[in-house]
C-alpha cells in the first residue's frame, strides 16, 4: 500500500506533466490566433528526442547533469503528498530537504551549461543563477511559513498548515507574492531570461541534444507542474473532499487553473531584461519576507 | 496604464479567433491572375524564342539541334515566376498556372523540355540568315542567344589562377555583341 | 539656402580650377566633376552647406581613359535636388577619404577598395568589408575584365581579424547564424558582464553580385525584376527606384496614371512592412503574441497584392515606362475594403500597445542615439525620425504621384527603439491614407505603359531615392552599351543605419541586442547585393556527418 501511493504519485506527475506542457502551448497558440500543436504534442516531443542520437562535447558533468537534474525533481515528486495524503516518504523529509533537493535540480542546469563552455550557455547559466538566488527565497518563505503555522518543519504539517490554521493576512499576502513568482519559477514570460531564444538561443540547453535534452525538456514540465501543484496544496486547501481519488481529481483541476493563468500571463508579456527583474524578484523576497512576519505574528 | 493594456490585448485577440489554416491538408486558395508555374502549349509556340531573350533569370535555353529542329528547355529550378515570359509571347503559348505548390525532390521535375519542328524555306531551305539579319532578333537588342543545352547543369569551376590572358582565350566570358556588329 | 545655382557659384567662386565641370540636366540633379585633389574640402564645404551624404558611387572606366571613377552623392532636401560630385583617379593613385568627415562614407569606400581596387588615404578602417576572407588580393570583381562567375580557389586560414576586444571584456558573437537575424550577419559584442562596450561587424555574407550581374548579364528591361528580388520585404521599392533612375537618366516620361499606381504599390509595401516589423520587434522582445496578432492583421494585405499582381510579395508590378498591370474598378474597391479592416485593426493594435508599460520598460531609452550624431551618421528612415530628423524623401523629392498627395511626416524625439516603434505605427496611418488619396485622384485613363521608343544612349547619369519603409534607397544609374546600364549602384536604407548599429549598441544590456538590432529593420540582402563572391570555401568538398561532428567538436 505505501508503495503503491509513491507510485501513483509518480505515474500522475511524469504521465501528466507533458499534457500541462501541450495546454500551455495550446493556450499560447489560442491566443495568438493560432491552431497550435495537439495537445499531446509535448509527448511526440519527448519520444522523438529520446530516440535521437546523443551528441556531447565528452564532458561527464555534461551527461550527468541532466540526470541529476531529472533525478532530484523525481524525488521531490514522490514524497509530495499528492491528494492531499502523506505517503510513506514524506514522514523522512522536511521542507528543508524539499528547498534543498529543488535547488539541486537548478544546480545540475548550472553544472550542465558551465561545462558545455558555450558563450551562451555561460551567459544562460549566470542569468539562471541570479534568477535561483532571487526567486528561492519566495520558495522558501512560503514553506517557512506553512513550517511556523504548522510548528514544525515536517512537510506532512507545513503543507497543510494553512487548511489546518486558516487563513490570514500573512497568507494571502504570501498567496499574492507566490502568483507573481510562479512564472519565474517555471520560467515563462516575463521570467523566461535564462533561455532566452532570442538572445541567447536557450541558454544553458544549447549544446544539449538527443536524450539529454529530453531529459531536461522533462525535467521542467515537472517542475512547472510541481509549482501549480505546490500552489494548489498549500494556498487551496478547501479543495480536500475527503477521498484519496476525488483529492487527486479536484487538484488537477486546481493544477489545471494555474497553468492556464501560467499561460495568460505568459502570452501577454514580453521578456524582461534581467537587471529588470532582479529589482521585481527583490521586491518579491522582501513580500515574502513581511508575509513570514505577518505569519510570526499570527496576523 | 499596464492593465489596461492587457485588457486591450486580451480584448484583441478574443475577436478573430483561430485564423491560420489546415494548409498541407487543404490547399491556400489561388486568386485570379495568379503567377505560379508557367506551362508551354508547344501547339502555339512558334519558337520565336521570344521568352528565352526576355526571361529576367535565364532560365529558359534554345538550341536548334539541326535546320529543323529546335529545342527549348525551361529549367524551373531558376524561375521567379516573374511571367515575363507570357507577357511577350507574340502567340499566347505561355500561361502562368496557379501552381505554387512546386517543391520536389529532383530538379527535373521543374523542367519542360519542347522539340520543335521549325519549316524551312521551300525556296531556299532555309529562313533566314542566323547571324545578322534575323528580324525576330531586333525585336530586342540582345539577340537570339544559342545556348549550350549541357553546359547549363555544369557549375562553373574554380578558376586556379585568374588572369587576363586567360579571359581573352576563354569564351564564355565573351561579352555578347551587337547585331550587324 | 544652396540652390543649385548658389552652391555651384560657391564652389566655383571657393575652388576655382579644381571645378572641372558643371552639369544641371535636370531641376532635380546636379552634377559637379572636379580634380580629385580637393574631395575633402569639397565634400566638407557641401556639408556645410547643408548636404546629407547618400552613397559613393565607385565607377570602372580603366577600358575608356585609364581610371577609375569616383562620385559621392549628396541630397539637398530643403533645396529638393541631388548633387553628385565626380571624380576619377588614376589606377594606382590613392585618392583621399572623406570617412573621417563622414563616417558614412567609410563603407562605401571600403567596398571599392575590395571591388574596384581603390586606394584611399587616411581611412580610419581600412579593412576588407564586401569580399570573403579567402578572396584573392589582385582580383577586384567589380572591374569590366573581371568575368561575372569568377570562382577563385578557396585559401585556408585566412580568418578576418575582429577589432581589437576592450581591456576586461569578453567576446560574445551574435551571429553569423542567429534567431535574432533571419539572414547570416556577424556581430562581434565586446561585453563586460552583460553591458556592451564595442563591437565589430562582420557582414556581406550573402552576396549576390546583382550589380555586377546587371551590368554584364541582363538587360535594362529585365533588371526590375532582378532588382525586386534585392530585398524580400522592400522589393518594389528598389524596383521603382531603378526604373526611376533610369526614367530619369535619359529623360523617359511615363504616364500619370502609372505614377498613381506605383505610389499605391510602393504605399501597399509600407504598410505590410511596417506590420512585419511590429511583428518581428514583439518577437525580439519576446512577445510573441505581438508577433502573430500583427502578422495576422498583415495577412490579407498579402492577398490583397496576390489579386493585384500575382504574387504575394514579388509584385512584379514596376518596370521602365510604368507598371504591368491596371487596378480595374473592382480592384479599386477591394483596395478601399482591406485597408479599411486594416486600419480599423491597426487602430485596436496601437490602443493595445502605445501604453503597455511592460513594452515601454524593454524599448525606451535602449538604443540611445542622439539627433546630432544621427545627422552625423547620416541616418534615415524610421531610424532617423525617430531621432528627430525630419527627413522623407517622399516629401522632399516628390517622385511618382506624391507631389499630390496629403500626409505627415511623423516625427518623434524619443530618439531610442521606442521612438522607432512610433514613428513606424504612424506612418502605417500616413500609408493608408495615402492610398485612400492615390485612388481617389487618379486619372481614368493613360497607358500604363510607356516603352522606349529607341536604344537607350550611353553615357547618361541619374539618381534617385525613393522612400522605403526603412528609409530612403538610392540608385544611381550610369546607362550604357548593349542595352545594359555601365553602371548601377544601389543603396539600401540598412547601408548606412547598420553602420550606425554599434553606437546604438554602446552601453546598452546584451539582452536589448535583439531589438536594437531589429529597430533599424536590418535587411541584410539589400545591404550585400554587391558581388558575386563564393563564400561556401571549399564548399564542393563533401564531408561526411563524423567528419563534421568531429570539427565542431574540436572547435576550442
Ligand atoms: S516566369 Fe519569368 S523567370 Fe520564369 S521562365 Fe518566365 S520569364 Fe523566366
Ligand atoms: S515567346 Fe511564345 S512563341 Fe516564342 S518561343 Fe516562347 S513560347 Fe514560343
Amino acid at each position: 500500500m505505501d508503495i503503491l501511493l509513491i507510485v501513483v504519485n509518480v505515474v500522475v506527475f511524469l504521465g501528466l506533466a507533458p499534457l500541462f506542457e501541450g495546454i500551455i502551448r495550446k493556450l499560447y497558440a489560442k491566443v495568438q490566433s493560432r491552431k497550435g500543436p495537439p495537445i499531446v504534442q509535448p509527448y511526440y516531443d519527448l519520444i522523438k528526442l529520446l530516440g535521437k542520437e546523443r551528441l556531447t562535447p565528452g564532458n561527464v558533468a555534461f551527461k550527468l547533469a541532466p540526470m541529476m537534474a531529472f533525478a532530484s525533481i523525481v524525488t521531490v515528486i514522490m514524497l509530495v503528498p499528492l491528494g492531499f495524503k502523506v505517503n510513506i516518504l514524506t514522514q523522512y523529509a522536511d521542507i528543508i530537504t524539499v528547498i534543498y533537493v529543488l535547488t539541486l535540480g537548478g544546480v545540475s542546469v548550472l553544472l550542465g551549461a558551465l561545462s558545455s563552455r558555450n558563450t551562451y550557455a555561460m551567459v544562460g547559466a549566470s542569468r539562471e543563477m541570479i534568477t535561483m538566488i532571487m526567486v528561492e527565497p519566495v520558495l522558501a518563505m512560503t514553506l517557512i511559513m506553512g513550517a511556523l503555522k504548522a510548528k514544525g518543519l515536517a512537510v506532512s504539517t507545513s503543507f497543510f498548515s494553512v487548511g489546518d490554521t486558516g487563513y490570514g493576512w500573512g497568507v494571502a499576502l504570501m498567496l499574492v507574492v507566490f502568483l507573481m513568482a510562479l512564472q519565474a519559477f517555471v520560467g515563462r514570460q516575463p521570467f523566461d531570461i535564462s533561455e532566452a531564444e532570442i538572445e541567447i538561443i536557450e541558454g544553458p540547453f544549447i549544446e544539449y541534444s538527443g536524450p539529454y535534452l529530453a531529459l531536461f525538456k522533462y525535467f521542467m514540465m515537472i517542475k512547472q507542474m510541481f509549482y501549480a501543484f505546490l500552489f494548489v496544496t498549500v494556498f487551496m486547501p478547501f479543495l480536500q473532499t475527503g477521498y484519496y481519488l476525488a483529492n487527486i481529481g479536484t487538484q488537477l483541476g486546481g493544477i489545471l487553473a494555474v497553468v492556464v493563468l501560467i499561460s495568460l500571463v505568459g502570452s501577454t508579456n514580453p521578456r524582461l531584461r534581467i537587471e529588470q527583474a532582479v529589482r521585481y524578484y527583490a521586491v518579491l523576497i522582501l513580500l515574502s519576507l513581511t508575509a513570514v512576519g505577518l505569519t510570526v505574528y499570527g496576523i | 496604464m499596464w492593465l489596461t493594456s492587457k485588457i486591450k490585448q486580451v480584448l484583441l485577440v478574443i475577436k478573430p479567433g483561430t485564423v491560420t489554416l489546415p494548409y498541407p491538408f487543404e490547399p491556400h486558395p489561388v486568386p485570379e491572375g495568379y503567377r505560379g508555374q508557367p506551362s508551354w502549349d508547344h501547339h502555339k509556340c512558334i519558337g520565336c524564342g521570344g521568352c528565352a531573350a526576355h526571361c529576367p533569370a535565364r532560365t529558359i535555353f534554345i538550341r536548334d539541334l539541326c535546320q529543323d529542329l529546335r529545342v527549348m528547355v525551361y529549367d524551373g529550378g531558376r524561375c521567379t515566376y516573374c511571367g515575363r515570359c507570357a507577357d511577350v509571347c507574340p502567340e499566347k503559348a505561355i500561361t502562368m498556372t496557379k501552381n505554387y505548390e512546386l517543391a520536389t525532390g529532383s530538379k527535373k521535375d521543374l523542367c519542360t523540355t519542347m522539340e520543335l519542328f521549325m519549316a524551312t524555306c521551300n525556296r531556299c531551305g532555309r529562313c533566314y540568315e542566323m547571324e545578322t539579319k534575323n528580324a525576330i532578333d531586333r525585336m530586342n537588342l540582345k539577340g537570339y542567344r544559342y545556348d549550350n543545352l549541357e553546359m547549363r547543369a555544369v557549375l562553373p569551376v574554380c578558376t586556379e589562377q585568374f588572369d587576363t590572358g586567360m579571359l581573352a582565350k576563354s569564351d564564355r566570358f565573351k561579352r555578347p555583341e551587337r547585331i550587324g556588329e | 539656402m544652396a540652390t543649385i545655382q548658389a552652391l555651384t557659384d560657391q564652389l566655383k567662386k571657393k575652388f576655382g580650377n579644381a571645378v572641372t565641370g558643371v552639369e544641371n540636366p535636370s531641376a532635380t540633379q546636379l552634377f559637379i566633376d572636379f580634380k580629385k585633389e580637393k574631395v575633402r574640402e569639397i565634400c566638407n564645404e557641401v556639408l556645410a552647406q547643408g548636404g546629407r551624404y547618400l552613397v559613393s558611387v565607385g565607377t570602372d572606366n580603366l577600358a575608356k581613359d585609364g581610371t577609375l571613377g569616383l562620385i559621392h552623392t549628396f541630397a539637398f532636401d530643403k533645396e529638393h535636388y541631388f548633387l553628385s560630385l565626380r571624380t576619377a583617379t588614376k589606377e594606382s593613385e590613392p585618392i583621399e577619404s572623406i570617412t573621417p568627415d563622414i563616417p558614412n562614407a567609410g563603407w562605401s569606400e571600403r567596398e571599392y577598395m575590395d571591388l574596384l581596387g581603390m586606394k584611399f588615404t587616411n581611412h580610419p578602417k581600412p579593412k576588407k568589408l564586401v569580399t570573403a576572407d579567402d578572396w584573392p588580393s589582385d582580383i577586384y570583381p567589380l572591374r569590366k575584365e573581371v568575368p561575372f562567375n569568377i570562382k577563385p580557389l578557396a585559401a585556408e586560414n585566412v580568418a578576418y581579424q575582429l577589432d581589437e576586444c576592450p581591456e576586461g571584456c569578453s567576446i560574445v558573437p551574435f551571429g553569423p547564424y542567429h534567431p535574432t537575424q533571419h539572414e547570416p550577419a556577424h556581430f562581434a559584442l565586446f561585453v563586460d558582464g552583460e553591458t556592451i562596450k564595442g563591437s565589430d561587424y562582420r557582414g556581406f555574407m550573402i552576396h549576390r553580385g546583382v550589380e555586377k550581374l546587371a551590368q554584364t548579364q541582363i538587360s535594362y528591361n529585365e533588371i526590375p525584376f532582378l532588382a525586386e528580388r534585392i530585398c524580400g520585404i522592400c522589393g518594389s521599392v528598389h524596383a521603382a527606384s531603378y526604373s526611376q533612375a533610369v526614367e530619369i537618366a535619359v529623360g523617359h516620361k511615363i504616364s500619370r496614371r502609372a505614377e498613381y499606381i506605383r505610389t499605391i504599390m510602393l504605399e501597399i509595401e509600407r504598410v505590410h512592412s511596417h506590420l512585419l516589423w511590429l511583428g518581428v520587434a514583439g518577437h525580439l522582445i519576446g512577445f510573441d503574441t505581438v508577433f502573430m496578432q500583427a502578422w495576422r492583421v498583415r495577412e490579407p494585405i498579402m492577398w490583397l497584392g496576390e489579386r493585384l499582381t500575382g504574387n504575394r510579395k514579388t509584385y512584379g508590378m514596376i518596370v521602365i515606362g510604368g507598371v504591368r498591370r491596371d487596378i480595374t474598378p473592382e480592384l479599386k474597391q477591394d483596395i478601399l475594403n482591406v485597408i479599411g479592416t486594416i486600419e480599423k485593426e491597426m487602430i485596436t493594435i496601437k490602443n493595445a500597445i502605445i501604453g503597455d508599460t511592460a513594452i515601454h520598460r524593454r524599448t525606451k531609452d535602449v538604443g540611445y542615439v542622439s539627433t546630432e550624431d544621427t545627422i552625423k551618421w547620416s541616418l534615415v528612415g524610421p531610424v532617423a525620425r525617430a531621432r528627430n530628423v525630419d527627413i522623407d524623401v517622399r516629401r522632399d523629392m516628390p517622385y511618382a504621384a506624391y507631389d499630390e498627395m496629403k500626409f505627415s511626416v511623423p516625427v518623434v524625439d524619443c530618439n531610442d527603439v521606442w521612438g522607432t516603434v512610433l514613428v513606424r505605427v504612424l506612418e502605417t496611418f500616413e500609408a493608408i491614407s495615402i492610398i485612400r488619396q492615390a485612388l481617389d485622384k487618379m486619372p481614368n485613363d493613360g497607358p500604363i505603359l510607356t516603352p522606349f521608343e529607341d536604344a537607350v544612349p550611353a553615357g547618361m547619369h541619374g539618381i534617385t531615392a525613393v522612400e522605403a519603409p526603412r528609409g530612403e534607397v538610392t540608385h544611381y544609374v550610369i546607362t550604357g552599351e548593349e542595352n545594359r546600364p555601365e553602371r548601377w549602384r544601389v543603396r539600401a536604407p540598412t547601408y548606412p543605419n547598420l553602420q550606425g548599429v554599434p553606437m546604438m549598441l554602446l552601453n546598452n544590456q546584451l539582452a536589448d541586442v535583439p531589438i536594437i538590432i531589429g529597430s533599424i529593420d536590418p535587411c541584410f540582402s539589400c545591404t550585400e547585393r554587391m558581388e558575386v563572391v563564393d563564400l561556401r570555401n571549399g564548399g564542393m568538398k563533401v564531408m561526411s556527418q563524423s567528419e563534421l561532428e568531429a570539427l565542431s567538436r574540436n572547435k576550442r
